[in-house]
């Protein structure tokens, strides 16, 4: 069935995206100099591009689907990524504005001058977490297009790439906290349309009381997950979002360590309200949508205007929805691609501009060359595998490294390697072993909750092994991340 | 008389200056002293800003982990109805996100309080 609406909106929102970029561009040529416009940018602004590109593949289409799939369950998941927002507002946001780094690798830098080898494992270690986290987008790209078009799904992980790399060696995103911004209401709006549709539609019928009444019954017939998994995504999820690589670079345009902070706390508002969404939607699902199954829970929300309505009411619902789940894979994408592309060519292309646009295009193109060489798993617990990587690797580094004087480079270096092999070892182990509920293929299946303080351990007891090596300036660097600034009132 | 009070007053910021340059040998960083007071305020800001962070992220924990196991051990909670949708479905659906909110606004208001403090002692 190939709707002729979804093809439109996916055009429509990838030229808006470009078109944006270019202008958003030429407009901060010529205006300003842009680096210091985007240290003024207003905190509800960037609050909405810090929103516009954390809400990705997983929270648009993946939400829903896990709660189609894992009932109650996937209820965590939202939870997760909001409450990882509140632990980065803890620890993370107001040092890391400070501390003058665009990147976790200049972040390491900082800290510990010294140590070229950690910066280094640093930085392989965010290419690695920026392909992981792309793969998944390209995986949701390429189901939505398939599903909703009717057209190939190898084709939508090419837009993708395509507008993404046209956007960023252009140099487009970077600038342009607009386009990230307009994407988190757009987005915003591509769900609300058609919830609002559809509980109009669908809420008479519970007047009858047999019919209110069976709804509780098909919430609970499905099986949730286990205490243990549940533990270790919260953790996964609490600690990972701590290091996200896209995500960071978004607090250098805040004005201050304060107003990073008040962004922060606008971004919890804006996840909250657009999480009610995709819970809502995958309510819905549970109780309309028919014959999903592990392979296309994913599409809960691009199946459920069909299933409630026809014609061309529901064609024009699934357009607004493609067109949401397209903005959501393009913005994380070109954010991701922008850290990327940023690490690489530095650590390869001594950080030529070149280099810069050819890191994109590998930044882009081999995350497509893996989607469409691997299969989609659930398009949020693929993330929450991610977040369970950053959280076992990143998050000990910027948290210790942030708080701990006695940290030192070879703690830091040690800590990262031993989480990144045990997360890493199990969560390849458990993908290659036959799916069922032992409790160690758990353990293998959701690693976070004895990797993660396995990680912090190491770090902890080899720093203390090696007192000597402290830096010598500590103080100084501790009191550039925690002084307020001057300007703070 | 007023000889030797004279010749006590210069030879007094002598015995200081000749102090410093003889320590100095230690190879002690150069920064490092003059600047220890402002050290100790700092490391007193840093302390109380974790302290707060740890408190918060704690209570946290615990709310969510406790959630989990109530409802992994007391599935009578999902007996409880609401508009005919199980209690659990309200409080993870719904009811958590304000309390993330409050807690986000809170500390913010104490975070900036501690630097507010900070700044009144250090200069």
């Amino acid at each position: 069935m190939t709707n002729l609406f979804s093809v439109l909106a996916l055009v429509l929102v990838s030229l808006t995206t470009m078109l944006i970029a270019f202008y958003g561009l030429r407009l901060s040529r010529t205006t300003s100099d842009f680096y210091v416009a985007s240290r003024t940018v207003r905190p509800w602004w960037n609050a909405s591009a810090i929103g516009g590109e954390y809400l990705s593949a997983a929270s648009f289409l993946g939400v829903a689907g896990l709660i189609v799939l894992s009932g109650q369950s996937g209820l965590w998941f939202p939870i997760g990524y909001t409450a990882g927002y509140l632990m980065l507002l803890l620890f993370v946001a107001a040092p890391l504005r400070r501390s003058q780094a665009y990147t976790i690798p200049d972040f390491a830098q900082i800290r510990f001058e010294d140590s070229i080898m950690l910066r280094k494992i640093t930085t392989y270690l965010v290419v690695i977490i920026c392909w992981l986290y792309i793969v998944p987008q390209m995986h949701g790209a390429a189901l939505t297009l398939s599903i909703a078009t009717g057209l190939p799904g190898w084709i939508g992980p090419l837009i993708v790439a395509a507008v993404v790399c046209l956007t960023v060696v252009s140099g487009g995103m970077r600038s342009v906290t607009f386009v990230q911004a307009f994407q988190y209401w757009f987005k915003l709006a591509a769900l609300v349309i058609p919830t609002l549709f559809v509980l109009f539609q669908v809420l008479p019928e519970y007047s009858v009381p047999e019919r209110a009444a069976a709804v509780a019954g098909q919430l609970e017939s499905i099986s949730s997950m286990s205490l243990y998994e549940t533990i270790s995504i919260i953790l996964a999820l609490l600690f990972g979002t701590l290091g996200l690589p896209h995500v960071l670079v978004r607090f250098y345009t805040n004005p201050t360590g304060h107003a990073a902070r008040t962004t922060t706390a606008i971004v919890l508002c804006l996840l909250s309200v657009f999480y009610l969404l995709p819970t809502t939607l995958g309510v819905l699902g549970i109780l309309y949508t028919k014959d999903l199954s592990a392979s296309n829970a994913d599409a809960t929300i691009l199946l459920l205007p069909q299933s409630v309505f026809d014609g061309i009411l529901a064609d024009l619902l699934t357009a607004v929805v493609v067109g949401g789940a397209f903005a959501a894979f393009l913005s994380t994408t070109s954010g991701l691609a922008v850290s990327l592309a940023g690490a690489l060519s530095q650590e390869f292309f001594n950080g030529t501009v070149r280099g810069f646009r050819i890191s994109t295009v590998l930044a882009t193109a081999i995350p497509v060359v893996v989607a469409l060489l691997t299969s989609s798993l659930a398009l949020a617990g693929a993330i929450g595998n991610v977040f369970a990587f950053t959280a076992s690797t990143i998050c000990p580094l910027l948290l210790l490294g942030i708080w701990w004087r006695s940290l030192t480079a070879r703690g830091a270096i040690a800590g990262m390697l031993a989480g990144a092999a045990s997360c890493g070892l199990a969560l390849l182990g458990s993908s290659m072993m036959p799916h069922n509920d032992s409790f160690w293929v758990l353990m293998l299946r959701q690693p976070a909750a004895w990797s993660v303080p396995l990680a912090f351990v190491v770090m902890i007891l080899v720093s203390k092994r090696s007192k000597r090596k402290i830096p010598t300036n500590v103080e100084r660097v501790m009191a550039l991340l925690h002084v307020p600034e001057r300007s703070y009132k | 008389m007023s000889e030797p009070l004279g010749r006590f007053a210069q030879q007094r910021p002598q015995r200081v200056r000749v102090q410093a340059p003889q320590d100095a040998s230690l190879n002690i960083p150069a920064t490092q002293p003059e600047q220890s007071a402002e050290n100790f305020y700092v490391r007193q800001l840093i302390r109380s800003q974790l302290r707060l962070a740890m408190a918060v992220a704690a209570g946290l924990l615990i709310m969510l982990v406790g959630i989990s196991a109530i409802l992994a051990f007391w599935p009578v909670v999902s007996q409880i109805m609401l508009f005919n949708i199980p209690l659990p479905w309200w409080i993870l659906g719904v009811g958590i996100y304000p309390l993330i909110i409050i807690a986000g606004m809170l500390y913010n208001r104490t975070a900036a309080r501690n630097e507010r403090r900070y700044r009144s002692i250090s200069r």
